[in-house]
C-alpha cells in the first residue's frame, strides 16, 4: 500500500503539468466558445448563448479549410509514407557508410520548420528561385509556384514531405530492425523475388509501425501551422489556409478569442473524427489480411 | 540511389549556403560580371540589432533548461509507472500517447492567457515550462521503456542490501539508464529548439526572440522583399549547431526513436 502512495507521488508533477498545458486549454476553449469575447465586447467574455457555434456552420471559410486541411493532410500523410518506406528500405541495407548516410537524410527533419519553409520559399520564388532558373534555362517561361492558387497547394505538401520523410523512415527502420534476417533468407532461398519478399514478410510485420507512422503524422499533418504561415501565409487567395492558421489569425489578428476557440475545438473534433475514422478502417482492414492469410 | 537521396535531403540546404555567399545583384541576374561570391551577408546578420548569435544563445538557454527539467520530471514519472500495477498503469499511458500526439498549435490561445495572467511572457525560463510539458509525453515513454528493459533482479537485489528508493534510483538504475537518459535529452533538446508556435505568442521582446521566430521575422513581409542573401546566411548559422547535434548524436536519436516506436 505504501509503494503505491509512492509511486503515484513518483508520477504526480509530470501529471499536473500535462494536465495544466494540455487539458485546461481544451476546457477553457469549451467555456470560451459559449462567450463573445472579443474587441467589441471589450475582450471581457460576454455569454452568448452559442453565437459561436451558429456561426461556424455557416462560415464558408472555415469549411473551406476545413477541406484544404483534410487534403494536405491525406496527401502529405501518403506521400511520405510511400517515401518513407522506401527510405527505410534504403538505409536498412548494409551500405558504405550506413551512419553517415542516415544522419544526412535525418537533417531536413531537425531543423526549425521556418527555416526550411523560408529555404522553400526561395526555392520556390518566381523568377529568381532554382526552379525557375532550371525551367528558363530550359527555354520555358517561370511559374508562380506560391502564387497559383490551383496548384501551390501542391508545393506546400512537397515541402512537408521532404522535411517529414525522415521521421518517418526512421520509425519504419526501427521496425525493420526487428525483422530476423534469416527469415529473409529462408525465402530467399524458397527462391522468392525481391517484390515478393516485401510483399509477403516485410510488409505485413511492418502493419503495426506503418499504422504508427500515419496516426502520428495524420494528428500532426491536420494541425499542421508553422509551414503554411510562413511558406505562403495562407495564400495565394487563401487557397492553401489550414485550420489551424484560420483560428491564429482570428485570435490575434481578428482578436475574436470567442470565435477562434471555437474554431480551436471544431478542429481538434475534426481531428478526432479523422484519427478515429483512419483507426478503425485501418483495424478492418489489417483484420481482413489476417484472416485472408490464416485462410 | 545514395546519390539521389542525399541530393533530395541536402540540395535545399546546400542552395541556402550556396545564397548566402552570393552578392545580393548576383541572386537575380546569374550572368553578373566579376566575383559574385562575398561574406557581406554574414556580416549584416552578425551585425544586427540584437546580433545574431544573441537569438542562437536564447535558444540554447530554452533548450537546456527544457532539457533539464523535463528529466527531472520524465524519470521519477516513468519510474512509478514502470512500477504502477493498477489501472492508472494503462489510463495515464494512454494519455501520454495521445499528448504526445496532439498539434501544439491548438495549446497556444489559452496558454498566452496563462502566461499573460502570471506575467510568464517574456522570459526565457518560463517559456521552458510548456516546453517541458510538449516533451514529457515522450520522453516518459522512452523513459519507461529504458526501465522495463533494465533487469528486474538488479533493483531486488539493491532493497535487500538496504538501499531506499532514492539510492537505487542515483547509484543502480540511473547510471544504467545513460544511453535512453542521452537519446531522450537529444530529442527534447531538438523539439524545444524548433518550436514556434507558443514563442511566436510568449515572446515579443526582440532581444529575448528564439531563433525560429528570429529567422521567420528577418523573412517576414512580402515575398518580394525578402533579403534572400541575409536569410540564407542566418539559416546556415541556426543550422550548424543543428548539423553538429545530429552528427554527433546520430546513433541516439535512431535509437530513442526506435525503442519509443518499439514500446509505444
Amino acid at each position: 500500500m505504501k509503494s503505491r502512495t509512492v509511486t503515484l507521488l513518483l508520477m504526480l508533477p509530470a501529471l499536473l503539468l500535462l494536465a495544466a498545458v494540455f487539458l485546461y486549454p481544451m476546457l477553457r476553449y469549451g467555456w470560451l466558445s459559449l462567450q463573445a469575447s472579443s474587441v467589441l465586447t471589450g475582450l471581457v467574455p460576454v455569454p452568448n448563448g452559442g453565437a459561436n457555434w451558429g456561426r461556424l456552420l455557416d462560415d464558408a471559410r472555415f469549411w473551406t479549410d476545413a477541406g484544404q486541411t483534410l487534403r494536405f493532410a491525406l496527401c502529405s500523410v501518403i506521400l511520405e509514407l510511400l517515401g518513407g518506406l522506401a527510405l527505410a528500405l534504403l538505409l536498412h541495407r548494409p551500405l558504405r557508410g550506413r551512419g553517415a548516410l542516415r544522419a544526412l537524410t535525418l537533417l531536413p527533419w531537425a531543423l526549425p520548420t521556418t527555416v526550411m519553409a523560408l529555404g522553400w520559399r526561395w526555392i520556390l520564388n518566381d523568377p529568381h528561385g532554382p526552379l525557375n532558373a532550371a525551367i528558363h534555362s530550359l527555354g520555358g517561361s517561370s511559374y508562380g509556384f506560391l502564387s497559383t492558387p490551383a496548384t501551390t497547394w501542391f508545393f506546400v505538401v512537397l515541402a512537408d514531405v521532404w522535411k517529414t520523410m525522415p521521421f518517418v523512415a526512421l520509425l519504419l527502420l526501427a521496425g525493420l530492425q526487428t525483422i530476423p534476417a534469416d527469415l529473409e533468407e529462408a525465402l530467399r532461398l524458397e527462391g522468392a523475388s525481391r517484390f515478393q519478399i516485401l510483399r509477403r514478410l516485410t510488409l505485413p510485420l511492418l502493419v503495426p509501425y506503418l499504422t504508427l507512422a500515419l496516426l502520428f503524422r495524420l494528428a500532426q499533418a491536420l494541425g499542421v501551422f508553422d509551414l503554411i504561415q510562413v511558406l505562403t501565409g495562407g495564400g495565394p487567395a487563401g487557397s492553401t489556409e489550414s485550420l489551424a492558421l484560420y483560428a491564429y489569425l482570428n485570435a490575434m489578428r481578428f482578436l475574436d478569442f470567442g470565435y477562434a476557440s471555437t474554431v480551436m475545438l471544431a478542429t481538434f473534433l475534426l481531428l478526432l473524427v479523422s484519427l478515429g475514422g483512419g483507426w478503425l478502417l485501418l483495424r478492418r482492414h489489417g483484420l481482413e489480411r489476417t484472416t485472408e492469410r490464416a485462410a | 540511389m545514395r546519390l539521389l537521396v542525399l541530393l533530395w535531403s541536402l540540395g535545399p540546404l546546400l542552395w541556402q549556403l550556396r545564397t548566402s555567399l552570393l552578392r545580393p545583384e548576383a541572386l537575380v541576374a546569374p550572368l553578373l560580371e566579376g566575383n559574385p561570391w562575398t561574406l557581406a551577408n554574414y556580416q549584416l546578420v552578425l551585425s544586427g540589432d540584437p546580433p545574431f548569435w544573441r537569438y542562437l544563445a536564447n535558444s540554447t538557454l530554452v533548450g537546456l533548461a527544457t532539457t533539464l527539467l523535463t528529466l527531472l520530471l520524465a524519470v521519477p514519472c516513468a519510474y512509478g509507472l514502470h512500477k504502477e500495477r493498477g489501472p492508472l498503469r494503462w489510463g495515464v499511458g494512454l494519455a501520454l500517447v495521445a499528448a504526445a500526439m496532439f498539434p501544439t498549435v491548438l495549446l497556444f490561445l489559452a496558454l498566452l492567457e496563462i502566461a499573460r495572467s502570471f506575467g510568464l511572457a517574456n522570459n526565457l525560463l518560463t517559456l521552458s515550462l510548456p516546453y517541458t510539458a510538449l516533451s514529457l509525453p515522450l520522453a516518459v515513454l522512452l523513459l519507461r521503456a529504458a526501465f522495463a528493459d533494465l533487469p528486474g533482479e538488479l533493483e531486488d537485489a539493491a532493497r535487500l542490501e538496504g538501499l531506499g528508493l532514492g539510492q537505487r534510483l542515483r547509484f543502480v538504475l540511473l547510471p544504467l539508464l545513460g544511453p535512453a537518459l542521452a537519446s531522450t535529452a537529444v530529442l527534447v533538446f531538438l523539439a524545444s529548439w524548433n518550436e514556434y508556435a507558443i514563442a511566436l505568442t510568449w515572446i515579443s521582446r526582440s532581444d529575448l526572440l528564439t531563433l525560429p521566430i528570429a529567422i521567420a521575422r528577418i523573412g517576414g513581409g512580402s515575398v518580394f522583399t525578402i533579403p534572400y542573401g541575409a536569410f540564407a546566411a542566418a539559416t546556415v548559422l541556426g543550422s550548424l549547431p543543428l548539423l553538429l547535434l545530429v552528427l554527433l548524436a546520430q546513433r541516439s536519436i535512431v535509437s530513442g526513436l526506435t525503442r519509443g516506436a518499439v514500446k509505444g
